[in-house]
């Protein structure tokens, strides 16, 4: 699987979302109980303001000084003894990959849950060369047991999915034979995968922050999978996205503080572990060979231009979990990988706007994303950016829109024309108007009309009543106010 | 084993044009940021301000938290294991249980309650895993105890197997009551202490908060997916 | 004192009560109002649909119509803070800048204009009735203005006030995202409706029309027993 999800077109999939009952009940309650959870985390600190200023500045600084922490963390790695591949493209990534898998001779990989290697279809490329690959996160899992069906969310990726449908899956895949009981559910999976961890022959893990000082790399999670991931298995890959690193470690603990609050409402997740290098010479676990894949995947290209606010992103989800078009429609329905409204930014910017055209226009502009982000990326202008770019430099908006709103652009701009359109507005619906609203209006009046009444334009204009007005008051003379 | 750079110059080169300017040669000076609020977390709080702190933090995060003195630390620790249901325990190999009193309630009366306590022995790699895997109760030291968020913080070693914490059934820390620290904050400028200090810091460093949970079916928290399945820390006054 | 108002097209054309409102509780305070022929719309429908270039001659328009106004209050949050947007817009053009600047300074929402520079808590109002209140996203979220129509409303003699439940919620409106993007509009109008029918109000009432349009729309459609009206009427009712 790789960034794209299905096939379907972006309105077929935000229908499928729509009627999807079950979906759409789960991702309100989470929205609910999530969004209630971030809000007090954020506000028992008191000065919630300045940790997100505090976290803006550290990834703003980082990315203005990419290159710098890159080199920094690779001669770290390096003199720890790991391997540090730097992947321009997904296939240099993913090549790499296999080459290792393929020198260890790896027949069971077990795999934290990253969305980078998401991204890059690592899974895909690993099955095809003949080895078991098995997510571990829980929520990761249970969509891998199901035939691979897609995340939903980047931090909760089996969002969709109730406990009878799990149990189902369980069942028909696992020969899983108890209740739906998420205690229980957990339990067989627990079973399931302590067996695959000390079997496994390759570890994969992301990175949600690499620390250039001491070329460490973090994982944070609330399983301990990472943990078991990196621990067992003989040799450790990370795969991280180039844009998650950090100066030393006090900038690690900030943004880590900011993520754990920000995703789950929680101080800190039950574990975050700090890795650095490869086990060390007399230690019994840990990997003895450590590679760490540094994938670029398009995100040079956001750099240095409008969009590279967008690669402040932590990978939180709040935006996702406070989005009101999300509620409504799920994740699948952005067909990305990314959902919501970090989707709906990054998604045309990594995967274009030919496939993610749409995803810019699912949003109201109401700001709720832009302001729960703990990294301060104003995520609603970036979408409006992208509105931008898609009519100006891309060509790509519908032409009746186009003539719609250079008809707009003259209409608006004249007063002239503006006072003459909106003077006859009511003659020219009259023949659609029904009292005081219409209920079935004329061309593009009719996406509106489908949903609800649009008024009736007033038989008199505010401009007209208040000309007459003060006509009336210069005609009878204004003594003041309170006469009137 | 020495490590190796691959593709690195092209693709930092890159990375520069972007941000339209030539590779960074000179050290980047970390910048004096604008914001810490990360100081102002449980500023002047004293140590036992941060014990009440911890006390609370433990019940949200479903933590059994018991406070004592050294001298009576085997008893509690004793009563603990059994509440778990008894051993296998499984320790790291470390001079300071023995410095705690513990070596009696290890060698003796554990083993003739039939209690076994089995050691992390980096020799016996293979082993020491296993044996930790089917064991019930790890019994650890946290280096850094972090007051705001509940955390023991456990540094990796020849004799301190990452493993130990993780994979038995239930989770023990020993926490001094000198390691308590208001948050995370402290304990990196601690790690980054000792890179600088030392060049590195162990390979791998654990921040722990209670035991293994996930909300990932419909958000019910689920406690004990794949590490442990309860946890408890106790607080040793005197230390 | 002063004021022009910018009645916003939507007020201008099809809620003309509402620019009357506005009038009529302006002149109450005090104020003398003054409505610039020569106003346009703000530009925000095709400016938030991407068209800049169009959009930007409706905004010179406006900041011509606006340029001798002392104060310009606006009967719609999102309308007001489209004039705040301005400065933004045209950063770096050494012509236009100074003038959104010039314009954002000295524009305000109504209620904002009421409590913040009129100073004034209450206004004299008398409303019977029940009634809940939709926040409007550009308004709270992007202009800031969110304790001003709170403040005037708790003043309102004979008004009980129920809490709309998600109150901070987008009503599914967006501009043209309503059209463009109707379906998904559409479950969001019908949550907002339905939280409307929860707090059991006879009365909806908001500061910016283009929600209101949206969700009274949506009422009327299914047939709903709930007025729906705009904050300056509440304050305009004796």
């Amino acid at each position: 699987m790789a960034m794209k999800i299905g096939s379907n077109e972006f309105n077929e999939r935000v229908g499928q979302g729509i009627d999807d009952a079950f979906m759409r009940g789960a991702v309100s309650g989470a929205q609910d109980s999530m969004g209630v959870r971030r809000s007090n985390a954020a506000e028992e600190l008191g000065n919630w303001e300045d940790w997100r200023s505090h976290g803006e500045e550290i990834r703003q600084h980082v990315l203005e000084h990419l290159d710098y922490y890159l080199e920094q963390l690779s001669k770290n790695v390096a003199e720890l003894g790991g391997h540090v591949f730097f992947a321009e493209t997904k296939e240099e990534a993913n090549e790499y990959i296999r080459g290792i898998a393929q020198k260890k001779q790896a027949k069971k990989i077990v795999k934290a849950k990253s969305m980078v290697t998401e991204e890059i279809g690592l899974n895909a490329v690993l099955e095809e060369e003949g080895c078991k690959v098995i997510e571990t996160d829980l929520g990761e899992y249970i969509l891998q047991v199901d035939d691979h069906d897609p995340p939903s969310h980047i931090v909760v990726p089996a969002l969709h999915k109730n406990k009878e449908q799990i149990r189902d899956v369980f069942k028909e895949k696992l020969g899983y034979k108890k209740t739906s009981k998420p205690e229980e559910l957990a339990l067989h999976a627990r079973e399931m995968l302590r067996e695959e961890y000390m079997t496994a022959d390759i570890g994969i893990t992301g990175c949600n922050f690499a620390v250039a000082e001491s070329g460490s790399i973090s994982l944070v999670t609330n399983e301990g999978n990472a943990d078991l991931v990196t621990a067992l298995p003989k040799t450790q890959i990370t795969v991280m996205g180039m844009e998650r690193i950090v100066p030393t470690f006090e900038e690690m603990e900030v943004l880590v503080s900011l993520l754990t609050r920000s995703a789950v409402g929680q101080k800190l997740t039950s574990y975050i572990s700090v890795l650095t290098g490869p086990r060390e010479a007399q230690d019994a676990d840990g990997p003895e060979e450590f590679h760490l894949v540094i994938v670029d995947n398009g995100r040079s290209d956001i750099l240095g231009g409008e969009f590279q606010s967008i690669l402040q992103c932590i990978r939180c989800a709040a935006c996702i979990n406070v989005c009101p078009v999300y509620r409504h429609i799920g994740g699948h329905s952005y067909g990305s990988i990314y959902s919501g409204p970090i989707g709906a930014v990054l998604s045309p910017l990594l995967g274009g706007y030919d496939e993610y055209k749409e995803l810019p226009y699912a949003s109201t502009l109401c700001g709720a994303c832009t302001e729960v982000c703990p990294v301060k990326i104003p995520l609603h202008d970036l979408l409006h950016k992208h509105r931008e770019v898609i009519v100006e430099k891309e060509g790509k908006a519908p032409i009746s829109e186009k003539l719609l709103m250079k008809s707009f652009g003259i209409g608006a701009a004249s007063p002239m024309l503006y006072k003459f359109g909106t003077k006859f507005a009511p003659t020219a619906l009259n023949p659609y108007t029904n009292g005081e609203s219409i209920s079935k209006g004329p061309g593009p009046m009719k996406a509106w009309t489908d949903i609800r009444e649009f008024p009736a334009p007033n038989k008199e204009r505010f401009r007209d009543w208040f000309k007459n007005r003060k006509k009336e008051e210069n005609a009878h003379g204004r003594d003041d106010s309170e006469s009137r | 084993m020495a490590g190796t750079i691959q593709n690195q110059d092209k693709f930092l080169n890159k990375i520069a044009s972007r941000l339209g300017r030539e590779r960074i040669s000179s050290p980047v000076e970390r910048p004096d940021w604008k914001y810490r609020p990360q100081d102002e977390v449980l500023k002047n709080a004293s140590q036992d301000e941060l014990v009440d702190v911890l006390k609370k933090q433990c019940a949200n995060i479903h933590t059994d938290f018991y406070e004592t003195e050294k001298k009576d630390l085997p008893e509690v620790l004793e009563q603990i294991v059994s509440s778990y249901g008894g051993g296998p325990v499984i320790t790291w190999k470390d001079d300071r249980y023995a410095q705690w009193g513990l070596e009696s309630l290890f060698k003796k009366e554990w083993p003739k309650n039939n209690i076994e306590v089995r050691e992390w022995d980096f020799e016996n790699g293979e082993e020491s895993i296993i044996k930790a895997e089917s064991a019930n109760a790890a019994i650890t030291i946290s280096e850094i105890t972090l007051a705001e968020s509940g955390t023991t913080v456990l540094f990796s070693d020849k004799d301190k197997g990452r493993m130990v914490s993780f994979l038995p059934a239930t989770y023990i820390a020993l926490v001094p009551k000198s390691s308590l620290v208001p948050r995370i904050t402290q304990a990196a400028q601690k790690m980054r202490e000792m890179q600088q200090e030392t060049g590195r810091v162990p390979s791998c460093i654990n921040f722990i908060t209670g035991p293994s949970n996930s909300a990932d079916i419909e958000l019910n928290l689920v406690v004990g997916v794949h590490g442990p399945i309860k946890a408890s820390y106790i607080l040793i006054n005197d230390l | 004192m002063k004021v022009s108002l910018f009645v916003t097209c939507l007020g201008d054309l099809f809620q003309s009560d509402v620019g009357k409102a506005t009038v009529e509780v302006l002149e109450r305070l005090g104020c003398d109002i003054d409505f610039p022929e020569s106003q346009v719309c703000c530009g925000q429908p095709a400016y938030n649909s991407g068209y800049v270039k169009e959009s930007k001659e409706a905004m010179k328009r406006m900041m011509k119509a606006f340029d001798h106004s002392e104060y310009v209050v606006c009967p719609s949050g999102s309308c007001a803070y489209m004039f705040h947007e301005y400065q933004h817009i045209f950063k770096s053009d050494p012509v236009w800048e100074p003038k959104a600047k010039k314009l954002a300074e000295k524009t305000y929402e109504l209620t904002e204009f009421i409590v913040d520079v009129l100073k004034v808590d209450d206004v004299g109002a008398k409303f019977e009735g029940n009634v809940t209140y939709h926040t409007s996203c550009h308004m709270t979220r992007l202009l800031g203005v969110k304790s001003a129509p709170m403040t005037l409303l708790s003043n309102v003699e004979g008004l009980k006030y129920t809490e709309l439940p998600g109150k901070e919620q987008c009503c599914g409106f967006g501009g043209t995202f309503s059209v463009k993007m109707g379906p998904i509009s559409e479950q969001m109008v019908d949550e907002k409706v339905q939280h409307v029918e929860e707090t059991e109000a006879e009365y909806l009432i908001g500061a910016d029309s283009g929600c209101l349009m949206n969700i009274g729309g949506r009422i009327n459609r299914k047939g709903k027993p709930i007025k729906v009206l705009h904050i300056a009427e509440v304050l305009n009712s004796r």
